[in-house]
């Protein structure tokens, strides 16, 4: 239930989440001997496989952190920034979204491509007032979210004894009292609701199942020899902190920002809907609302009404497909193996199967025999 | 995990046949459960929302905050029933005449005969003179109330009470002496009463936590009524919700803001239908600057430039869909309460914007249009807030409108929407500047309740102190004109020295403006014409129509029956 | 054992935090209760001296003792089980309100969970199995899915279904028209499953891209291990690799966010109940929410949380069962 940001946190923390000991996040194989942190299922909830990646050749450096261009991250990234781009220059080519001189509830036409709502305010005006408005929520609601998990996760897992415990057992509890319950309680008690104090609301309730994701990965990364080098010369907790570990959390910490955002929209319109959303701005959980008191369904505006959700849900849609693209660089198995499965599926349409089970004879490796090393290469 | 196909397809079995037998039931629970049930005679249920939301709580103690709508009018009756919808003579209930005396200081009723309780006890006079000295409901100007004869009651009062007629006689519900007396006041506020003993037509049958049912009171006073022998009042979270039951027909009866009327009846729903505005919608402005206002809206001409700016016209086709009714300064509602109002005083409110009127109105109180538009004096540019509760959408729109309008007129307001608490917190108190809010209409057709309550120095408190419950006047408006005509009109029941004081009062209110009128806010009902007669219509207002109307909800109730 | 004791301290410290908070927040906000229910009150008409008097005896703020005496008092209260008086629903006690309303929150929405689990992972599965495919082309969709405001869908469907075409009901948990209050027929019962489809598919619709995605990229990690080509070599079935192999360890993730999400099944699906007054926690949220009725809403905050520590208690034990690193690590 989309309704629960962190159990949406933690349905996706269960899935791409890097499986702990996987992390080919600094190009290393994982070390055998980390510690496995074991407070809680949660935790463990990334702790699973055992083999470390095998090693590629064919991608080095910065070309390493960046994903492979694929027709999943194409659209993605068209998607994303291009409602981006139409939240902040659209605003300025449209009329003033709380202009009421039109008529109203106007079906689509050439003077109103969304048509106007019951005030005779033009949808698409207001379309694009909301997406800045909700991506404004979403980005800070998601910059705080994101600060957050960098303290109770980073942190917390790289100091580990005391602070660590103490840092954990806040982020589990925050972690356990359930979200939308609690900012509907928050958000009661104060008088008027701007924009900066939902997102503020929103990024404080949401951070924990990132920080839990964090941790676990800056406890293994605890381990590894460069950082204990990094110690051993006298270096700064802060400075290895930031310089040594964030560094290679950068994929995992972009993959949870991005979903941070998205969450963010999602738990604004949320509020929005049940009337604790902010005052006066114009966001497209506000659209709905206020098409939903404006009775657009009985009156037959879908104009009005269907605009809104269909944004939030396809600018969701953007983002999850780069965090695709991402956890493919954090991941290395799911950017290789549907690419293996693709080879082999060549090869014995080419006539050459080499993992065939039923023959008791194995086809002789002929001049087009496909190896290790071919599937490496053939890419995402 | 699984290992024995055997035990796998075991397991696949028994799923099978739950979800088999679940879709069965639901299908014939489903489809045996869409038609109604006939209950005995007087034909099906009728289905009403009077406004309660689930979970329901048996509650029927007229005394109790959460009472349920079924109490009031269909369960406990009052003396005598008034028309809130026309200008009419009070009709007997259980009070067949009432006569003042000289002075006002006395109230003698006589009661009708023959009427018992629902448990099968006699109604006697013994059971109004406790419903009136009881704890709980006793009045603070009552000296005494006596039964001077079986079926007479005196009323005693330490001054004149004619103003306080409707209250007496039409909002005080009889109530059973012997169920009722020896419980303590706390008893009397906390006891949910499930079972309730009252004269009217009808009694509790059933409550459950979406709806409950009422069926026809076999003793009832009235031979022959109700004719419709079960109602059943249901619980409805969302007005979305409520206008799809009605569209659907599910709903025979239902008070509520439906923006397209005509839709429900091309939907297949009910197709009675009437609109009779009742209530007014104004801006509550904090007037008064000596007992603490602060603001350009206590300087009477930003008021009236304000006044002058709005486009009342708009307001009502945009925020209210056309459904609102013009307002009067005046506060008499137009139609019924014309006679009261003095031949030389503005009648109706401007409904088209003025924008220049508004200007010439602040130049001429030395005020001047700065660089950005906006007039200023002294320095102080005329800035104003005004809010309204979030979720009111209609109240919303009327006051982004209000803010696009005053700004043309060079009046700069800032539109916001706060909580329910923050706007009654604040109205109490009296720290705003602009409100949006509505006004009680009153219940007789008379508006001496609004200048009393909502426009007299005595019934309002400095800012900062909250105003006590039966305080109205939240503008803190406080002029000894107004007080003393009011006063004057509060002791006599003479029309023409009424009617002199009221014009006194109109000329100083339509001046000054504390509460800057808007529209009269919609009151439509919707009811099914086709199965049920004797409803009041457009042609006929006997009662108020709405379902939640109270005292006439139990009236109309009795007087319908089914088409057979 | 170690590993159930540290569980367990966490949970009673978990506890005693929340409960406190819930304490504190009522107090830090302004306002008097009593106030409020007599400013409702007073729309209606005068309020007679009477029942003001009783009004503030029963709701008004005491502030007497000092807040320690109060946090005691209110610990004695709980431990009781009286979570105070409603407001909105003067005067029945906040337990019987939320009594009223656990079965049908933890009946419906549960078994929407456990549908949207068991399909979203299914489908992950097969998906995951299927890598490489065109099958892997249906992830944008489910992305798509996922990201839709579930309560926008809610209404979408409430129209589309049930005003437009009179498939489905509109409102409640089971048909007032026809039941006066809950029975134990097979004809009410079938009036629940019909009145609870709709609900129960929306919340199908909105949650379970989630555990598809999440299935599929495990599924797709796990089918690369070295012991899932170990099994194709040794010739192993298909189906016998797929089930004990891949789905086995693939799932381990998605069972303990499981354990999660049916704990917050009590949170509910808060605007979705109000979208269909479904008669659940999360209307009664929305109810205290809207009416400023604080006793109802602590009681909520307070029974929600606790099933989600009880739940997430239970599948930390059952987690401990299932994967046997966590137990030995412990």
């Amino acid at each position: 239930m989309a309704d629960d940001i962190r159990e949406q946190e933690l349905a996706r923390a269960a899935g791409p989440a890097v499986p702990l000991d996987e992390a080919a996040v600094d190009g290393l194989p994982a070390d055998d001997d980390a510690p496995q942190p074991v407070e809680s299922a949660i935790v463990e909830a990334s702790a699973v496989g055992t083999a470390a990646p095998t090693a590629t050749t064919a991608r080095r450096g910065v070309r390493q952190l960046l994903p492979s261009l694929s027709a999943k991250l194409v659209v993605g990234m068209v998607i994303t920034i291009g409602i981006t781009l139409f939240a902040f220059v659209a605003p300025m080519f449209v009329q003033d979204p709380r202009y009421s001189g039109n008529e109203a509830f106007l079906p689509p036409s050439a003077d109103h491509l969304l048509g106007t709502t019951k005030l005779g305010y033009d949808v698409f005006a207001q379309l694009a007032h909301g997406a800045k408005g909700s991506l404004m929520v979403g980005l800070i609601a998601a910059v705080i979210a994101i600060v957050l998990s960098l303290v109770f996760g980073i942190l917390a897992g790289y100091l580990g004894g005391w602070s660590d415990d103490f840092l954990s057992l806040g982020t589990n509890v925050m972690l356990v009292i359930p979200g939308l319950p609690l900012m509907m309680v928050i958000a009661i008690y104060a008088p008027s609701r701007s924009l900066l104090l939902v997102a503020f609301i929103l990024g404080i309730t949401s951070w924990a199942g990132a920080a839990v994701i964090l941790r676990s990965q800056a406890r293994s990364l605890r381990g590894r020899d460069y950082v204990a080098a990094a110690r051993v010369a006298g270096e700064k907790t802060g400075r290895i902190v930031l310089v040594e570990i964030m560094p290679n959390l950068l994929p995992l910490l972009a993959a949870q920002f991005l979903s941070a955002v998205i969450l963010a929209i999602l738990g604004e319109a949320g509020l929005s809907f049940i009337g604790l959303g902010p005052n006066g701005s114009i966001t497209w959980g506000t659209m709905i609302m206020d098409s939903y008191g404006g009775n657009a369904l009985s009156s037959g505006a879908w104009w009005w009404f269907v605009p809104p959700g269909l944004m939030i849900a396809l600018f969701g849609c953007g983002l999850s497909l780069l965090n695709f693209a991402i956890d493919e660089i954090i991941n290395p198995k799911l950017r290789n193996a549907p690419a293996a499965v693709k080879s082999v599926r060549r090869a014995r349409r080419a006539g050459v199967d080499v993992t065939a089970r039923a023959d008791a004879v194995p086809a002789p490796a002929a001049a087009g025999a496909v190896t290790d090393q071919d599937r490496e290469t053939v890419g995402a | 995990m699984i290992r024995s196909t055997a035990r796998k397809r075991l397991l696949t079995a028994v799923a099978l046949v739950t979800g088999v037998t679940l879709m069965a039931t639901g299908c014939s629970g489903a489809g045996g459960g869409e038609g109604e049930g006939t209950e005995g005679g007087g034909g099906r249920v009728l289905n009403v929302w009077a406004g309660s939301q689930t979970p329901i709580v048996a509650n029927f103690n007229p005394f109790a905050p959460t009472v349920l709508h079924g109490a009031l009018g269909p369960v406990y009756e009052t003396l005598f029933v008034y028309n809130k919808a026309e200008a009419s003579e009070p009709t007997p209930m259980l009070g067949e005449s009432f006569e003042w005396n000289e002075d006002g200081t006395q109230l003698t009723v006589t009661l009708r005969e023959g009427v018992t309780w629902n448990d099968g006890e006699e109604f006697t006079a013994d059971d109004v003179v406790f419903s009136f000295t009881n704890e709980a409901s006793k009045p603070t100007y009552l000296v005494s109330a006596e039964a001077t004869d079986a079926t007479t009651v005196v009323l005693t009062f330490d001054g004149p009470q004619y103003t306080n007629e409707f209250a007496l006689l039409g909002a005080s519900w009889m109530i059973p002496e012997h169920v009722w007396s020896g419980k303590s006041a706390e008893e009397m506020t906390t006891w949910t009463n499930e079972e309730p003993v009252g004269t009217g037509p009808y009694t509790v049958k059933t409550t459950s936590d979406a709806a409950y049912t009422l069926v026809a009171n076999e003793s009832y006073w009235q031979d022959g009524k109700p004719a419709v022998k079960e109602v059943r009042y249901l619980g409805i979270d969302a007005n979305q919700s409520a206008e799809d039951l009605l569209k659907s027909g599910d709903l025979d009866w239902t008070g509520m803001f439906v923006p397209d009327p005509d839709g429900i009846a091309a939907a297949g729903g009910p197709a009675g239908y009437v609109n009779t505005p009742q209530d007014p919608t104004v801006l509550y402005t904090c007037a008064n600057a000596d007992l603490g206002c602060a603001g350009p809206q206590t300087d009477v001409a930003v008021r009236q430039a304000l006044n002058l700016a709005i486009d009342r016209g708009t307001i009502n086709d945009k925020a209210f869909v056309g459904l609102a009714a013009t307002i009067s300064p005046t506060y008499a509602l137009l139609g019924r309460d014309d006679q009261w109002i003095a031949p030389d005083v503005e009648k109706e409110s401007p409904q088209s914007a003025d924008a220049d009127a508004a200007a010439a109105v602040l130049e001429d109180a030395g005020y001047t249009r700065g660089a950005d538009g906006i007039f200023e004096k002294d320095g102080q540019k005329v800035e104003l807030t005004l809010t309204s509760v979030d979720g009111w959408t209609d109240y919303n729109d009327a006051a982004k409108l209000i803010e696009e309008q005053a700004k043309a007129a060079g009046i700069a307001v800032t539109a916001s929407t706060v909580s329910w608490q923050e706007f009654s917190d604040s109205r109490q108190s009296g720290n705003y500047q602009l409100v949006m809010g509505g006004m009680i209409g009153t219940s007789v057709a008379d508006p001496f309740q609004i200048y009393r309550d909502w426009f007299s120095g005595d019934y309002t408190q400095a800012v900062g102190t909250q105003l006590e419950p039966g305080e109205w006047n939240f503008s803190r408006y406080a002029n000894p004109v107004v007080d003393e005509a009011v006063q004057a009109a509060a002791a006599t029941n003479d029309e023409s020295a009424k009617k002199a004081a009221y014009a006194t009062i109109q000329t100083e209110i339509t001046r000054d403006l504390p509460y800057i009128p808007l529209v009269i806010n919609a009151t439509q009902t919707f009811f099914n014409d086709t199965d049920y007669t004797g409803w009041p219509t457009e042609d006929d207002l006997y009662a108020f129509p709405p379902s939640w109307g109270s005292v006439s909800a139990g009236y109309v109730l009795g007087n319908l029956t089914p088409t057979e | 054992m170690k590993y159930y004791a540290r569980r367990i301290a966490f949970y009673a410290f978990t506890l005693w935090a929340t409960i406190s908070l819930n304490f504190l927040i009522p107090r830090l906000m302004p306002g008097d209760p009593a106030d409020i229910m007599l400013a409702k009150m007073a729309r209606n008409g005068e309020v007679a001296p009477g029942v003001e008097k009783t009004i503030r005896l029963l709701l008004g703020a005491d502030t007497d003792q000092s807040m320690w005496d109060q946090y005691v008092a209110y610990w004695g209260n709980i431990l009781r089980g009286d979570l105070g008086v409603s407001v909105t629903k003067f005067p029945t006690p906040v337990t019987e309100l939320i009594g009223a309303a656990l079965p049908w929150s933890i009946g419906l929405l549960g078994l929407a969970t456990i549908i949207s689990f068991v399909l979203g992972v299914g489908i992950g599965a097969i998906v995951g199995w299927r890598r490489g495919t065109w099958v892997d082309h249906l992830i944008p969709a489910s992305t798509l899915l996922q990201s839709l405001p579930y309560f926008w869908v809610a209404l979408v469907l409430v129209y589309v279904m049930s005003v437009n075409n009179s498939w489905f009901p509109r409102i409640g948990g089971y048909d007032v028209f026809t039941f006066d209050g809950p029975e134990l027929t097979w004809a009410f019962v079938g009036s629940v499953v019909y009145h609870g489809f709709l609900p129960a598919l929306v919340v199908v619709i909105s949650s379970f891209g989630g555990w598809l995605l999440g299935m599929r990229n495990m599924m797709v990690s796990t089918l690369s291990e070295d012991y899932v080509t170990t099994a194709e070599a040794k010739g192993l079935r298909t189906s016998r690799i797929f089930m004990t192999y891949a789905v086995r360890n693939a799932a381990l993730p998605s069972i303990a966010g499981f354990g999660i999400a049916l704990a917050f099944v009590v949170a509910g699906a808060i605007i979705m109940e109000q979208v269909f007054s479904y008669p659940g926690l999360g209307k009664l949220m929305i109810t205290a929410v809207q009416g400023n009725d604080f006793a109802l809403m602590q009681g909520l905050f307070l029974v929600i949380t606790i099933t989600v520590l009880v739940a997430t208690f239970l599948m930390d034990v059952v987690y401990g069962f299932i994967d046997p690193r966590t137990r030995s690590n412990g």
